[in-house]
């Protein structure tokens, strides 16, 4: 067992590659299982060890990795609350709101050896909550779109700038109505604690999506 | 209150960002789908018919 700060072999970069990795699959099944595109863009893929389904719309594919490209030197930084998928209806209300919530550890106690597959065991997990998720939500609306929103300190914006600067994508604050839901059901979905990252998945959907 | 006038606490507030850009459209999507789907099948019938 050896302690490791953020700063060893760069600690934050590895997290934030991982956690990268498993948002943009997560993105994908979310816009799958909850109809937000039709049905025919997606493809059967195996990532940790489970099939997903993953869209084959360059477009779309594009978007999302130019989101995570910027939300990913937040969370090098530690400096990313939580990141959030929000399926809005067609008058860019939110209905649904996938919120992963992120904490890292200052000190890193870990067995090298274990940590990755472990890491990877914990992320399969959420993505098959997230694969069955549709059983416990009501179904929303037609016409719906997404969008995906980070909680983070003014201060670290700067360290976002750069790659919005040179990906041609640039971030705004949100709008009061794009945040809040009024009185949203709760939907705890998964938590999982490792040594590198502690995160849980939950879901605020609307009470009357109609 | 002391928090307004200590810059350094401003900056570091709690702030919600989200993409300027929007994703594409469903109905953007569902014409792009109906594209691939029309070209795939010009394609078959074209393997099928030895054109190509």
């Amino acid at each position: 067992m050896t302690t490791l700060t953020r700063q060893d072999i760069n600690f934050g970069q590895v997290v934030a590659d991982i956690l990268c990795e498993f948002l943009e699959v997560a993105i994908h099944l979310i816009l799958y299982v909850r109809e937000v595109y039709p049905s025919g863009i997606f493809q059967k893929r195996k990532k940790y060890n489970v099939p997903v389904q993953m869209s084959c719309h360059p477009e779309l594919n594009q978007y999302i990795q130019d989101t995570l490209h910027c939300v990913k030197p937040l969370i090098e930084k530690n400096d990313a609350e939580k990141v959030v998928v929000v399926i809005m209806d067609k008058e860019h209300h939110p209905v649904e709101r996938f919120v992963f919530e992120i904490s890292q550890p200052t000190l890193l106690s870990i067995s090298s050896d274990t940590l990755l597959s472990h890491v990877e065991q914990l992320l399969r997990a959420f993505i098959l909550k997230i694969s069955v998720c549709d059983a416990v939500l009501n179904s929303n609306p037609p016409g719906c779109s997404f969008t995906v929103l980070v909680h983070t300190r003014d201060a670290a914006t700067r360290n976002m700038e750069k790659v919005q600067v040179i990906k041609d994508f640039p971030w705004i604050v949100a709008d009061e109505q794009e945040v809040h839901m009024q009185e949203p059901r709760l939907i705890p979905l998964k938590t999982m604690t490792s040594d590198i990252v502690k995160m849980q998945l939950y879901v605020e959907e609307r009470a009357q999506k109609t | 209150g002391q928090a307004e006038s200590d810059p350094s606490s401003a900056s570091d507030k709690k702030v919600v960002l989200l993409p300027c850009k929007n994703p594409p459209n469903r109905e953007h999507v569902c014409q792009w789908l109906e594209a691939k789907k029309q070209y795939e099948c010009l394609q078959k019938w074209r393997r099928d018919t030895g054109l190509l």
